[in-house]
């Protein structure tokens, strides 16, 4: 999920809580105050419907029946992405997400996707600073061969020579397209290897372009056998499936599947800036780019519900006070976001700007300066505290919708959290932050000594790309 | 990062398909078709010719409501390209009581949303907000639709906006111009020529005015249908849709007919170049075929097999498994009320761009030449019947799914027959099918965005090339000579 630009998305789908009647009149009488406590208890009651198991050699496995639909999401969460690389080998747990398509000993490639096709399910995967995260949708009926497939993959990975070096031609085709062809990709890039100096979240997860044309075999047999093993993975699997049913066909089918060494934890922690850095990317272009970034928390971190409240209130949709003064008022951009992405380790707080015609760069920062001062300063109103709830609470319901959203949330709170119940308390964990709270975290993240500024300084055409 | 990118291009495609009650097991290769609960509706037609249809789901305290106006950015004057989205836009940006920043903060204090765009035929209002909040969101609609204010400093920014963020596509997603480009060299000569969201050029020449009359032109309650599915109770919402909309008056304007374009012989490129890209974005299609294609379900298991489903596709085989040409390549039909475009889209190294392009219209050639094998027909078959039941979970989806049946007046059973549809469809269909509904690779215009220098002499081979620059502010052809 590279280079996303807001929180990752809850987004889409939908599936019933069957929610008590008499709470849910409660919530209708709420105004702007939410009614927390109501919701709370009963959405926290929801977390009694998720059954989990561990198998004897470490594989973890969380499932959340919900039989709205005949069909079954399951995610295999796997720790490893770009945060366990190092110089040489960057890009390698992203190439490994498409390697896990592309045949084992047992089943040449192809037979993955053809396999599932013909059961009726389908598959996909994204590579993360800290995880690698499978996805399979299915019918109930494709669930035995879903599970077989899956632990071939993680137990029989085949390495064949032509295999690999065709699929660096794919991996160097996505990066083409992400990033070398897209200048906000290719200014976060940079920039993110500017801002940090140690932590590897510095690195992209894509890959560095000569690190992804030079990959051994070897290379790539090593990082297989290091991470791939069940108990560096978790199973979370939601839909119309019976827990005890599933907990025995994984069994069947990781049961026999060795335990691996875990990997060595990395260490490394970012030392504390000193200063403001700057970096300047000249490239062909329409139109002058803006980002900055400032290092912030770990999803684990307390005062994870109060960032995410500031960044509603400064970018959150078109009454934010930075769509307001930057895009509206002052029209320094045509549009200004901001990302926190939650990882294991403190991760950047960055906003992004595509400046508006006429503007200069050096506008936009003094006026990004000044409304990010004037929130470490005044903090915001119980108003904008009570709307930024609402908006938050919202984009929740919504993401615990569907199927999708829900193993989303429950591998992300699972591993990024520490724990997949506190989904269930988060829409109270939400409610009791305070206007106090949100202005603390913009205090202590804030800080001009730790800001790093990239800038996209268009070259007319014809000049040297 | 993802494995592959035209997964969400597939479930687009899926959620137009729809759903089964019953099982008809024809094949034992065959999966059942899936049973997936119908929600009930209740209809209502106000004396304005408004119809209401109501979808009550209760299983979240969430409302989805969609409002959709026949007309869209086809009864547009070709002039005006981008009048219809950028009245949609401005439907918001003030109304009723409320000016533009008043109108916000009523709308998300309450955590609601409320998104307006256009396409070829229609404009669409779609929102979500919390259970117990349909006053609030009646009320804003109802401004919307019957009371926007269109002020012309409101105008003057969006419009601007708009121009600025069409520019700054060009620096970070090329590839979302290309419809563009192809849809004016394509469709030449008929409302789907023209961009949906405007030019640089056309929006540079537009002015309030053209706003305003648009509007008071192509809105009315007699071309409009709003779906509202969620956590509600439908004798309440019936009254309060009432108390809003009973007094929007008629337009009084029937729709004017929509001509249906023509396939095109023969085969065009057009070249946009983009100096220094590394690589070339590429479409290749023809017009397609209509909504109401009879045979829909023997096409749809026809563009899942060929490029527009798994990563097994044929296109994907052939160019990304077997040649490492690109991380994706698809295919889709575009199927309005009259046939949009049927087109293959990928991107390719710079140097690659010939190769690329040979593989591909020899991939359509051969399925043209050799059609689908049992295998494979009941491979795409199988993952429809497995996937779109996924494409129904939400207020949001269903609320979505009846405004599109309205639209096109499709009976239910375009939903709860699509199963066994499917389960009857035989290898004679599907023959059909391709040579129907799928171009022959001697009739193609290709379009392409790529570094012209280094491409120009190898494309040539494949038709008559015309060329523009990407930095130019529209996305017409050059006339010809």
């Amino acid at each position: 999920m590279f280079a996303s630009r807001r929180r990752r998305g809850l987004s889409q789908l939908a599936a019933p809580f069957y929610w008590a009647r008499p709470a849910l009149a409660l919530l209708l009488t709420s105004t702007l105050a939410l009614n927390a406590p109501a919701r709370g208890a009963d959405f926290a009651a929801a977390a009694d419907q998720v059954q989990t198991r561990t198998l004897a050699n470490g594989l973890q496995i969380i499932v959340w029946p919900v039989h709205n639909i005949p069909n079954i999401v399951l995610y295999n969460w796997v720790r490893v992405g770009s945060r366990n690389e190092s110089t040489g080998a960057t890009g390698l747990a992203h190439f490994f997400e498409h390697m896990m398509f592309n045949g084992t000993t047992d089943h040449p490639k192809g037979d993955f996707e053809r396999l599932l096709g013909e059961a009726g399910g389908s598959s996909n995967a994204n590579t993360r600073k800290d995880v690698t995260v499978f996805q399979d949708w299915l019918p109930r009926s494709a669930l035995e061969t879903v599970l077989m497939l899956e632990s071939d993959r993680i137990a029989h990975l085949a390495f064949v020579p032509e295999v690999v070096e065709n699929e660096r031609k794919v991996v160097y085709s996505e990066r083409r397209l992400r990033v070398e062809d897209s200048a906000p990709a290719l200014l976060s890039e940079q920039l993110e290897a500017v801002a940090l100096l140690a932590h590897p979240y510095r690195i992209p997860t894509i890959g560095w372009p000569s690190d992804i044309q030079s990959w051994t075999l070897a290379d790539l047999e090593n990082f297989y056998h290091t991470f791939y093993a069940p108990n560096n993975c978790t199973l979370v699997i939601v839909g119309d499936v019976e827990p005890a049913q599933l907990f025995a066909l994984i069994e069947r089918y990781f049961g026999a599947i060795p335990r691996g060494a875990l990997p060595e934890p990395v260490r490394t922690r970012e030392p504390e800036q000193l200063g403001e850095r700057r970096l300047q990317l000249h490239r062909v272009a329409e139109t002058g780019l803006v980002q900055v970034m400032y290092p912030a928390i770990s999803a684990a971190d307390p005062r994870q519900p109060a960032l995410d409240l500031l960044q509603m209130v400064l970018t959150g949709g078109e009454s934010s006070r930075l769509h307001r003064a930057l895009v509206e008022e002052r029209r320094l951009a045509i549009e200004v976001e901001s990302d926190w992405s939650e990882g294991l380790d403190p991760s950047l707080l960055g906003f992004y700007a595509t400046l508006a015609e006429g503007a200069s760069s050096a506008q936009f920062e003094q006026a990004l300066e000044q409304e990010l001062e004037r929130v470490v300063h005044d903090g915001i109103s119980d108003a904008e505290l009570a709307r930024a709830k609402r908006q938050s609470l919202v984009a929740f319901w919504r993401g615990v919708t569907t199927l999708d959203g829900r193993a989303e949330l429950l591998g992300e709170y699972a591993l990024m959290h520490g724990d997949y119940r506190l989904l269930f308390s988060a829409p109270a964990g939400l409610e009791r932050v305070s206007a106090s709270d949100v202005q603390a975290v913009a205090q202590q993240i804030l800080n001009p000594l730790h800001r790093t500024v990239g800038e996209l300084v268009p070259d007319a055409a014809g000049a040297q790309r | 990062m993802n494995a592959r990118m035209a997964f969400g291009l597939l479930r687009g495609a899926l959620l137009g398909l729809c759903l089964a009650t019953t099982g008809i097991a024809l094949g034992a290769d065959s999966l059942a078709a899936p049973n997936v609960a119908m929600p009930t509706t209740v209809r209502v037609t106000l004396a304005n010719g408004l119809k209401l249809i109501m979808v009550p789901r209760h299983e979240l305290p969430l409302l989805a409501i969609e409002a959709v106006l026949r007309g869209g950015a086809r009864v547009q004057e070709p002039s005006q390209a981008g009048v219809a989205a950028l009245t949609a836009e401005l439907l918001a940006r003030g109304a009723g009581a409320r000016d533009a920043y008043a109108f916000t903060d009523a709308l998300e204090d309450a955590g609601g949303s409320l998104g307006a765009s256009a396409d070829n035929e229609s404009l669409r209002v779609s929102g979500q907000f919390l259970a117990g909040d349909e006053t609030l969101m009646l009320d804003l609609l109802g401004d919307m639709l019957l009371r926007p204010r269109f002020e012309a400093a409101e105008f003057e920014k969006l419009r601007d906006r708009r121009i600025e963020g069409l520019r700054a596509a060009k620096d970070s997603e090329p590839q979302a111009l290309l419809g563009d480009y192809a849809h004016a060299l394509l469709f030449a000569g008929h409302p789907f020529a023209e961009p949906v969201g405007g030019s640089e050029s056309t929006l540079a020449t537009l002015k309030p005015d053209d706003v305003t009359r648009y509007y008071h032109e192509q809105f009315g309650p007699e071309r409009t249908t709003l779906v509202i599915a969620g956590d509600f109770d439908p004798g309440h919402m019936r009254l309060a849709v009432e108390k809003v909309f009973a007094s929007w008056p008629r337009l009084g304007r029937p729709l004017p007919p929509l001509p249906a374009p023509q396939r095109r012989h023969g085969r065009r490129v057009f070249l946009i170049d983009s100096p220094g890209s590394t690589q070339t974005y590429f479409w290749l299609g023809n017009v397609g075929v209509a909504r109401n294609y009879p045979a829909r379900a023997a096409l749809n298991i026809a563009d899942v097999a060929f490029g527009g489903g798994p990563l097994n596709s044929i296109l994907n085989t052939e160019l990304r498994e077997k040649r490492g040409l690109t991380y994706s390549i698809y295919c889709y039909f575009v199927r309005g009320t009259v046939p949009g475009e049927f087109a293959i889209s990928s991107f390719v190294r710079t140097e690659d761009t010939a190769r690329a392009l040979e593989t591909t219209l020899d991939t359509l050639e051969a399925l043209h030449k050799d059609g689908l094998d049992g295998t494979q027909v009941n491979a795409a078959r199988n993952y429809i019947l497995g996937q779109y039941p996924l494409a129904f979970q939400s207020a949001g989806d269903w609320a979505e799914t009846f405004a599109d049946l309205d639209f096109f007046a499709f009976p239910i059973s375009r939903i709860s027959g699509y199963g066994s549809e499917l389960l009857r469809v035989q290898p004679r269909d599907i023959a059909r099918v391709i040579a129907d509904a799928f171009p022959q690779s001697a009739d193609l215009d290709l379009v392409l965005i790529g570094d012209a220098a280094k491409i120009r002499a190898a494309v040539a081979k494949f038709g008559p090339v015309s060329e523009k620059s990407l930095s130019a502010p529209d996305y017409s052809p050059p006339a010809r000579p």
